[in-house]
């Protein structure tokens, strides 16, 4: 059998990203290098053919997913799994998890000047947060980071992937 | 709505639950007048800040206020260190806006963050995996609206069973209405959520009756005052009492 159509069943089958060391799961002559080279293959397979599909790298992992100009089509079907969108807060708060983890909630307080008990506890429930460890000292409070969701939830590859602060577009940035 | 104009000299519309706290709402009076954010004139940001926040605590949870008033709290207090006259010699001393600018900006950077990764997570939600479209469930009757024409239920109404054959002694035939079964069904309706049809044609033994019974929940569900359903066909017709009809 033919190393990229393995690939290919494993990556079609998968719900969830898969890691290339997953997929090799599949075969014992299967290795992690041969993979993505399998992965890559398969990209320019799909390319050439115009599939409405593509594999894109999200997390350490990869995943079969639609193209995005026939998301319009498949919003008619009104899925329970539908991905909700985060409040303005929940983002503001990952952001600050992402870029200061392990991070600990007075410190995400301080920072946005707001209570975020709250948020912190919808993003751990949705599995975007998690609690990496505690803190040394008075309380040991917990100290959060991101997971894995994390990066699929906004399709990044890595923390890597996220802005870099000279990258950003902030306003009238006087020197000092 | 929970729009205020700032009682300063600029007209401001500020919208103080659209903020995502003091800091969001501060950021914003700084940067939508091009105030340079190293040489605040902190007397005038004060005075748009609280008027800006003026009667929070009614629009916003305790909590939640007492962010924004604990912000009014620090921008008075550093008015007031600027008032104070500072000493020859001194000149090097910190500047008491410095604390908050580097919050100010601290802040200003993840909150850019956040709109990167909002668009990242728009851009996301264009992709689709497996599993996103579901096995449509069978559809439950239950929640099925009733929809049937008015022949095939008379259908149904005239299918019941037949009254016994010993007919009563011939009288004067009293015209039966839609509007006296109407009323009927409003008093049956009153003492109970939902009446089975059966149960409330058989105290009469002819056709008559039910057809009449039926074309009045008929005309008192086009009306909406009562709602109809049947879980399957040939079951038990059930008439419920609608909404928002008490006072008849």
């Amino acid at each position: 059998m033919k190393a990229t159509r393995i690939v290919e069943a494993v990556l079609f089958a998968s719900e969830t990203p898969l890691a290339p060391a997953e997929i090799a799961r599949a075969s014992s002559d299967l290795t992690p290098a041969q993979v993505e080279e399998a992965i890559g293959e398969l990209c320019r397979e799909y390319e050439r053919e115009e599939r409405a599909f593509q594999i894109y790298p999200l997390g350490d992992g990869y995943q079969i997913l639609t193209r995005p100009e026939y998301a319009t089509y498949l919003e008619r079907f009104d899925s329970i799994t539908r991905t909700q969108r985060l409040s303005r807060a929940a983002v503001e708060t990952l952001a600050i998890v992402a870029y200061r983890q392990p991070v600990s909630r007075l410190e995400i307080e301080e920072l946005r000047g707001v209570n975020v008990a709250g948020v912190l506890r919808n993003l751990q429930e949705r599995g975007l947060i998690e609690v990496v460890e505690r803190a040394e000292g008075l309380g040991r409070p917990l100290l959060y980071g991101t997971t894995r969701r994390f990066l699929d939830h906004f399709g990044l590859r890595s923390l890597e992937d996220l802005p870099r602060p000279e990258d950003l577009q902030i306003t009238l940035r006087a020197e000092r | 709505m929970g729009s205020r104009v700032a009682e300063s000299d600029d007209h401001f519309v500020v919208d103080i639950e659209r903020f995502q706290g003091p800091l969001d709402l501060l950021l914003h009076l700084i940067r939508s007048q091009d105030i340079d954010i190293f040489d605040i004139p902190i007397a005038e940001i004060t005075a748009q800040f609280i008027a800006a926040i003026e009667g929070v605590e009614r629009r916003l949870t305790l909590e939640h206020a007492g962010e924004f008033l604990e912000m009014a709290a620090t921008l008075v207090r550093i008015k007031a260190q600027m008032l104070l006259p500072r000493r020859e010699g001194l000149l090097e001393a910190e500047d008491p806006r410095s604390e908050l600018v580097r919050r100010l900006l601290e802040y200003e950077l993840f909150r850019e963050v956040a709109y990167v990764l909002g668009d990242a997570e728009a851009e996301r939600a264009l992709h689709r995996g497996k599993g996103y479209v579901e096995p449509r469930p069978p559809a439950d009757l239950m929640e099925l609206p009733l929809e049937l024409a008015i022949d095939e239920f008379l259908e149904v109404a005239l299918a019941l069973p037949a009254p016994p054959a010993k007919r009563p002694a011939r009288a004067p035939v009293r015209p039966i209405t839609v509007d006296e079964k109407i009323e009927l069904w409003f008093k049956a309706l009153k003492q109970k959520a939902r009446v089975p049809f059966g149960s409330f044609i058989r105290r009469w033994k002819t056709r008559v009756h039910a057809v009449m019974s039926f074309l009045a929940c008929l005309e008192l569900a086009k009306r909406g005052l009562v709602r109809l359903r049947q879980e399957r066909p040939f079951g038990t017709l059930w008439i419920y009492r609608g909404e928002g009809d008490e006072d008849r």
